[in-house]
């Protein structure tokens, strides 16, 4: 099996940097060697072992140095928005003309210091030394946005097994709103991995909303790993829909720090043939009349595997927590896969917790009625994915995205 | 029309149809009535094309073999079962699914496929001339439909789907009276020369609505008995004992 390190020389060819933060960089890089991808026999990866996909898919990773060239985006036409552009993870163009760009900073972003000592994903150690892009956004105080803010995340056609490390940071000003849907589009032929870190701070009584469609193939890897503060009376949420890549694993973690905040999460995955998707979720309790609430829809192919792993932590301090978990898969081969670990630990005594959690093959008696009235054994599948699925995002409340998701989607 | 000779069926080893006959011309309207467990159900699955039972005989249909033919194209082909039992569908709109179901049969038939305008003028009209509430179809597919809903979106299939062979089985059961004339005004104004129902329940209730040509009695997988309305009303006072 090969064994991937990085030479201590990688982090003065990212640039030039104090001493503290190189020592820092260099102290991440160290411990990222020693212990390499994360694999099988960590509990955080009991599902996904990384070291084992990267070894059969990689033969070298290398880090990018070079800028990419500015790429054509080809833009939703379909309703008003503003946008930013991030190429291969680095903030390329960004455009807010539906609002009041005084209240609104973007900028690219590097800094790399963490205050939560993540220490058990060594993707982090990894990022901690090697991020060299990403961007940042904050928005002030009382400032809503007008339109949508669609982040247009591009990978260029030149990567060949490299590794892209970025940190992304958000921030919203107390009682603040924003909508954003991130949308990767590939143009790579070749492999990458992709490891992004983002932080997002919601300070009081503001609301986020996102929505990550990933609906283009590609030979990219994918890890990211966010972690997200929510202050008294916010409101998170975030509807993540997909059609599968050769791999993806998406770590979310919310601190509800704030009294009435809330936290809704809803996906729908279509797996196809040899892909590999994992969701993990992390949804910490700390303080008290919180809420959180997570439906997650899987759809897995021949070959592949599909995971969601949900814990959710209720502090003592935390009464009144309303939290509700559900996972749904439905698996349409016999060598499918579908894995769920829905955890709960709960020290608090006055709460409402619940979670369930399903997976079967798909209904016969269904497929039998549909052909029954004309469709063929396919379609009648196609129609009861599409159905299973389409819950999720016939959810979303605004009818021309709604509209534009389904049309990119159509499982 | 539809011709069964000698049909056997056997699923996991057990034997539930034993050598059944029955001639349906073009036109005619036969009601299958038995006790419960005479094999009902499985005649409507068979004809249906439904997988996983063992079959032996000749199930012929427009003078053609349907024994190699899937499940789908006997629905192109105009056999139409309304289920006992309708599936619920989640997450399926019941209107676009219809949609799509008439644009399937339509081109098997060599017709254009109908454009979303042209078909929800024409599921109005059906639902109209059947006193069923279009709101139903905004919904999805018999989820959280009652009863007597599932057996109307049934009804509504079959009028919008103009099937050749319609079999109904046990159609009428647990519907109450203006649900059941419902589906006694969808048979009947579904009859033709060129269509023909097999028609499988359990009581004469539905039979006074729509006139039967004929009356077979199925008892332990056979035709025991075959005659006319006058058979279902015998049946009524003696019950199945008193055929025996």
């Amino acid at each position: 099996m090969l064994n991937f390190k990085f030479n201590q020389n990688e982090i003065n060819k990212i640039g030039q940097f104090s001493k503290k933060e190189k020592d820092f960089r260099l102290k991440n890089l160290l411990y990222f060697n020693e212990v390499g991808f994360p694999n099988k026999r960590s509990e955080e990866w009991k599902f996904s072992d990384l070291n084992d996909i990267i070894s059969k898919n990689f033969k070298n990773l290398k880090i990018k140095f070079d800028l990419p060239k500015k790429q054509n985006v080809e833009f939703i036409k379909d309703f008003e928005h503003n946008y930013i552009i991030i190429v291969n993870g680095e903030l390329s163009e960004s455009n807010f003309k539906f609002e009041n760009k005084s209240k609104i900073k973007i900028q690219s972003y590097s800094d790399v210091y963490s205050k939560d000592e993540e220490k058990k994903n060594p993707l982090i150690f990894l990022n901690n030394a090697l991020s060299n892009k990403g961007y940042c956004l904050k928005v002030d105080d009382n400032y809503k946005f007008e339109k949508i803010l669609v982040i247009y995340n591009l990978f260029t056609d030149d990567l060949n097994e490299n590794i892209l490390n970025s940190r992304n940071l958000i921030q919203l000003g107390k009682n603040s709103e924003v909508h954003t849907l991130t949308i990767d589009i590939n143009k790579s032929k070749k492999n990458f991995f992709n490891n992004v870190f983002e932080t997002l701070t919601l300070n009081e009584a503001s609301t986020f909303k996102n929505i990550y469609l990933q609906n283009n193939k590609s030979n990219g890897y994918f890890h990211k790993y966010l972690k997200s503060k929510l202050l008294s009376d916010t409101n998170y949420s975030s509807y993540i829909l997909t059609k599968g890549l050769k791999f993806n694993k998406i770590d979310l973690e919310f601190d509800l720090k704030g009294e009435r905040s809330e936290c809704n999460l809803k996906a729908a995955s279509f797996i196809n043939k040899n892909e590999h998707q994992e969701i993990k979720t992390r949804i910490n309790h700390y303080a008290p009349n919180c809420k959180s609430f997570q439906k997650v829809k899987n759809c897995v192919e021949g070959s592949s595997k599909g995971v969601y792993q949900g814990k959710i932590f209720v502090k003592d301090v935390a009464q009144k927590t309303d939290a509700y978990q559900l996972s749904k898969a439905i698996l349409l081969a016999e060598d499918a896969e579908f894995d769920a670990k829905p955890e709960l630990e709960i020290y608090a005594d006055d709460v409402k917790c619940s979670h369930g959690s399903t997976s079967g093959s798909i209904d016969e008696n269904a497929v039998y009625y549909l052909m029954s009235r004309g469709l063929n054994k396919e379609e009648s599948i196609k129609l009861l994915v599409d159905g299973f699925l389409n819950e999720i995002v016939e959810d979303i409340k605004n009818n021309s995205i709604k509209n534009y998701i389904e049309k990119k989607l159509n499982y | 029309m539809l011709e069964i000779k000698n049909l056997k069926a056997s699923i996991n080893d057990k034997h539930i149809l034993k050598g059944l006959n029955i001639l349906i011309k073009p036109g005619e309207l036969h009601a299958i009535m038995g006790p419960n467990g005479s094999g009902k159900s499985t005649l409507a699955n068979v004809l249906s094309g439904k997988n996983g039972y063992e079959i032996s005989g000749e199930l012929n249909y427009f003078g053609k073999s349907l024994n190699e033919i899937p499940i789908e194209e006997r629905a192109q082909k105009g056999i139409f079962l309304a289920f006992q039992y309708p599936t619920e569908i989640p997450g399926v709109n019941t209107s676009n699914f219809l949609k799509t179901s008439l644009n399937k049969v339509r081109k098997a038939k060599g017709k254009k496929e109908l454009d979303t305008l042209s078909f929800l003028k024409l599921i109005k009209e059906k639902s109209n001339e059947l006193g069923i509430d279009e709101k139903m179809l905004s919904r999805q597919l018999n989820v959280g439909f009652s009863g007597g809903e599932k057996k109307k979106t049934e009804i509504l299939q079959m009028k919008v789907l103009e099937p050749k062979l319609i079999i109904l089985d046990e159609t009428d059961s647990g519907l109450d009276i203006d649900a059941l004339k419902i589906v006694a005004n969808g048979v009947n104004s579904s009859r033709s020369k060129d269509t023909s129902f097999l028609v499988i329940t359990h009581y004469q209730r539905l039979l006074n609505f729509i006139n039967p040509d004929y009356v077979h009695v199925l008892a332990d997988g056979k035709i025991i008995k075959s005659g006319t309305m006058s058979l279902a009303e015998q049946l009524e006072k003696t019950g199945y004992q008193g055929i025996k």
